[in-house]
């Protein structure tokens, strides 16, 4: 048995420390307190009870928004896959309006703009995130 | 003490610059070759326009014929006399009276809600992006839970930064988007426009589920063990996603107040998304240090 094996389960590989005299002087040194731990004292972790699946509450929400969206639907008289695809901007639309925009403000100021803000974003995308899901 | 103030002024930055850049204001009056730019001003055109007409705010009386586009934001354009547009007629919180056969090309509601007649047609299309929403997020939430709860996380420990940085990205999408817009001729600006277009969407997707999952966390969250323990239907990533989308959805459909509170939500949500790098919490870019040899 190597002090490696030992460091890295001490409780397991107790005998070791009869036979080496590194490990043993360490374990005096270490002053290890043992006390029951209450895991109802600590506060809640984010990920505690997170992988729980309710599929009712998801079926009911579902069918809430179904129903809603049907019953819309149908008093103003269009389908909800119309309503949804007429609620998507036009693309050419969107094109229009960049291309006449840009025009507007005129290139040396789209591109001193974009310079300024893109490195805002390069310095504000650099900050490590703060929040921890232990 | 400066550094407290870095992030007020960088969100201050940003919300001149986006409003700088969907409002040029600056260009008022400007004639770039046949193309005419009016801001916060009453204007009668009387003389035919050869190129594109651009309003923000402010009103315009059309009697003339405009041979190109008209571009209005947040303004009025009344139609007269001999007023026609040839090109199209896109619009953003405007009102447009008299264009009834006036039009050569279509008429383009910016905004998505704006093209609906009536108030129940605007319910009806806000419920059925409800239920689009509703199926995305549940489905995301079960591919990827735990990306979405370390972004819900990040959200709630720092709100201002997400917020911050939401708005900025905002600002440099526009901006990229009409950068590669003088592109378009070239051919590659349609692929980098569609590229552009489709990450857009993604973060603002990833986004919202994540301020679903932190709206309905902050609402039905358990607080305790005890607590978690004793409930049946309210607990679990999926669970805070669907009351998140019910509530959110709610408040989507008063009108103004939803439409403020869904707007906010995105620019957290983009945020939030581009701040955990899509819940991986990863870094966007690596530290450059010399090896120590």
């Amino acid at each position: 048995m190597t002090c490696e094996d030992y460091l890295e389960d001490p409780e397991g590989n107790a005998s070791h420390l009869a036979s080496c005299s590194i490990c043993a002087a360490l374990e005096e040194e270490v002053e290890v307190r043992h006390q029951p731990m209450s895991v109802d004292a600590l506060p809640l972790a984010p990920w505690e009870g997170a992988k729980y699946r309710t599929w009712p509450l998801v079926g009911a929400g579902l069918l809430a928004v179904f129903t809603l969206a049907i019953v819309l639907s149908a008093a103003a008289e269009v389908s909800p896959l119309t309503a949804v695809t007429a609620s998507m901007p036009s693309v050419k639309a969107l094109l229009t309006f960049f291309q006449l925009t840009g025009r507007a403000m005129g290139a040396p100021v789209v591109a001193v703009l974009f310079v300024v803000i893109n490195t805002v974003l390069f310095l504000l995308l650099r900050r490590a995130p703060k929040g921890a899901d232990v | 003490m400066y550094r407290r103030l870095v992030v007020p002024l960088m969100a201050v930055t940003a919300l001149l610059a986006l409003f700088a850049v969907v409002s040029p204001t600056g260009a008022d009056g400007q004639s770039r070759g046949k193309d005419a730019v009016y801001a916060n001003r009453d204007v009668v055109i009387r003389t035919p326009v050869l190129g594109t007409v651009q309003l923000y705010g402010g009103t315009l009386v059309l009697d003339e014929v405009i041979h190109g586009d008209l571009l209005v934001i947040s303004g009025k354009v009344i139609f007269g006399g001999r007023g026609r547009v040839e090109g199209n007629l896109i619009h953003a919180g405007s009102t447009i009276l008299g264009a009834e056969g006036r039009i050569g090309g279509r008429i383009y509601p910016l905004a998505s809600l704006e093209g609906a007649v009536s108030a129940l047609t605007k319910t009806a299309i806000i419920a059925s992006l409800l239920l689009v929403w509703m199926v995305v997020a549940v489905v995301v939430t079960l591919m990827s839970g735990r990306e979405i709860r370390i972004s819900s996380i990040e959200l709630r420990s720092s709100a201002l930064h997400c917020f911050v940085l939401g708005l900025v990205a905002m600002t440099s999408f526009v901006l990229t988007a009409i950068a590669f817009s003088y592109l378009v001729p070239y051919v590659v600006g349609i692929p980098l426009l569609a590229a552009l277009g489709v990450f857009g969407l993604l973060t603002k997707v990833y986004g919202m589920i994540a301020i679903f999952h932190t709206v309905g966390t902050l609402v039905a969250g358990s607080r305790t063990r005890q607590q978690l323990e004793r409930r049946t239907w309210l607990r679990g990533d999926l669970a805070m996603v669907v009351v998140g989308v019910l509530l959110l959805g709610a408040i989507r459909l008063i009108p103004i107040v939803g439409t403020v509170l869904w707007s906010l939500a995105s620019i957290f949500g983009i945020g939030v998304a581009l701040a955990t790098r899509f819940g991986r919490r990863e870094p966007w870019f690596l530290a450059f240090r010399a090896a120590n040899a």
